[in-house]
């Protein structure tokens, strides 16, 4: 049981959103601007969208799930601490060890990857309008943990080698935990948290299997 | 006159609690019977704290996730509406803990905001484990509320229980804190609870109780009594079950004869009509329904007879 009613969750991310504001933009920019790098890589745009996905959980973490969502659950310091290591993780792995390169592929894993991140992107906070939670109490891309893990699952499906596990085991585990969401907060949109995280590791499995 | 029959009856009927109740609880009955204050006209039903004789009103009132609301300024304008009317029916305890995410700030802005709430009797809780933790905690707790002290500190769920047993033992010591207590509400811990309640120097004692959930008739009930503990009962709608399991049945004529007009009330007066409890603290978010939660602080309560009838009853629905 949580330890507050949707009615106090959905009136909370109103107010994040509009205390927030104009960070959606910030965070729909650069968004657009990892897409963008994946669609039309650079020597350099692994570590773009390293540090682009970063930024993203490190922000959720801190501004949404510590600063944010701990004032009325118990359990947010513990969700800001995943996010946090799983930033920590991506500017390791994506950043400062490199090596990792993004591109678009017209095949299952690439086609996946970007529908995961279009609906990270537009589908998710429509989806959430329609079940009543339009802006400001919309859950917007970069800053509000769903669509964010949504998009990180798409962006790693780009991956051109290998995606490394460890990457993939905090936004699984944030898949499950969202998800919940439906049943306890009445929020339908997070049912795609649930599909995303299992397509993502079917694919992915199948993805590292055939590149081993 | 009634109310007045009512009083007589109930005190004697007290002696043959072994209907509903263990032999314990029988001791305790005789113990706790002079505490009791049934309904005079126009007067609430209070208790007395067996440690000073103090007396509090039977009904307070929960926090959990009803006054969790973060920092929405419209639900907490709502919020302060039910406290008002809370202490407008004569209502008196308000518990709550660090657990309940914003609660205690929102009490904090509701009592910032209320006239009436002179018979406050603050009841918190310390859930963290360390005793610098826990002293850290009580401190933000009292800041939260605006309360220079509170009338009760209780350690929650028996989370690292001896730290902080020695804080509450000091601090009550140096009157910082009126009266120390002990809580549990998973239902899982009453041995546990138990142990603490035999072994430590506890005022108070909360955990759950309620028409289907009556465990604790069986050993801490019995045991609080004997032991003059103050017993404050969580969950007292099983999470708002009983509703959905009850509501859409009527409620029996029978309940008028201890002065019952909702389910909310026949569920408390159940409850505080066990003699060895002293406070139960329903939670609510709407003013309609604090008022029918506060219509139990009012008039005759059921004896031991009645309360047989009660649980025979909803068990039949």
């Amino acid at each position: 049981m949580l330890p507050f009613t949707p009615e106090v969750f959905f009136a909370q991310f109103e107010d994040y959103n509009l205390a927030i504001w104009p960070a959606q933009i910030i965070a729909y920019a650069l968004g657009l601007l990892a897409l963008a790098l994946a669609f039309r890589p650079t020597d350099s745009s692994g570590r773009i969208i390293g540090a682009i996905l970063a930024s993203l959980w490190l922000w959720n973490g801190v501004v949404y799930h510590w600063l944010t969502f701990a004032t009325i659950n118990f359990a947010a310091p513990l969700f800001a601490a995943l996010f946090l290591v799983e930033a920590l993780l991506l500017a390791w792995r994506l950043v400062i060890r490199g090596g990792v390169a993004f591109s678009f592929r017209n095949d299952g894993a690439g086609r996946a990857g970007a529908a995961l991140m279009v609906l990270a992107i537009v589908i998710y906070p429509l989806f959430g309008a329609l079940a009543g939670h339009g802006w400001p109490q919309a859950a917007m891309f970069g800053v509000a943990p769903g669509p964010t893990v949504i998009f990180t699952l798409g962006m790693l499906l780009l991956a051109e080698k290998r995606v490394p596990y460890g990457l993939i085991v905090i936004p699984l585990l944030w898949s499950l935990i969202g998800a919940s969401a439906v049943w306890l907060l009445d929020a339908p949109e997070d049912v795609t948290l649930l599909l995303a995280g299992a397509l993502a590791l079917v694919l992915i499995a199948r993805k590292n299997r055939h590149l081993s | 006159m009634s109310e007045t029959k009512g009083f007589i009856s109930a005190l004697t009927r007290r002696t043959v609690l072994n209907g509903i109740a263990t032999a314990g609880a029988v001791a305790a009955t005789a113990r706790l019977a002079p505490g009791l204050a049934l309904a005079q006209p126009s007067s609430l039903l209070t208790r007395a704290i067996p440690a000073t004789g103090e007396r509090i009103p039977v009904v307070g009132m929960g926090s959990w996730i009803t006054l969790n609301v973060g920092a929405s300024k419209k639900l907490r304008d709502a919020r302060v509406k039910v406290l008002q009317s809370f202490f407008d029916h004569g209502g008196g305890m308000v518990d709550s803990s660090p657990m309940y995410g914003s609660s205690e700030e929102v009490i904090g802005y509701c009592l910032e905001r209320i006239a009436n709430d002179q018979k406050l009797f603050s009841a918190t809780k310390v859930w963290t484990v360390a005793q610098a933790m826990g002293i850290r905690q009580m401190k933000t707790s009292e800041k939260l509320w605006g309360e220079e002290r509170f009338d009760l500190l209780q350690i929650h769920n028996l989370l690292d229980w001896e730290a902080h047993m020695e804080t509450l033992k000091e601090w009550k010591a140096q009157k910082r804190v009126r009266y120390i207590g002990m809580t549990t509400s998973h239902g899982r811990r009453h041995n546990d609870l138990e142990a603490v309640i035999k072994s430590q120097p506890l005022d108070f004692v909360q955990f759950t109780y309620n028409i289907l959930d009556r465990e604790a008739e069986k050993r801490l009930l019995p045991l609080a009594a004997d032991k003059g503990l103050a017993v404050i009962i969580n969950r007292p709608f099983r999470r708002g079950q009983l509703f959905d399991l009850f509501k859409r049945h009527p409620l029996p004529e029978w309940a008028g004869e201890f002065d019952c007009a909702n389910w909310s009330q026949f569920f408390l007066k159940f409850i505080v009509s066990h003699p060895a409890v002293t406070c139960a603290i329903p939670a609510t978010s709407r003013v309609d329904h604090m008022d029918e939660n506060m219509g139990a602080l009012t008039g005759r309560l059921p004896d031991a007879r009645t309360r047989q009838r009660m649980i025979a009853h909803v068990e039949s629905l």
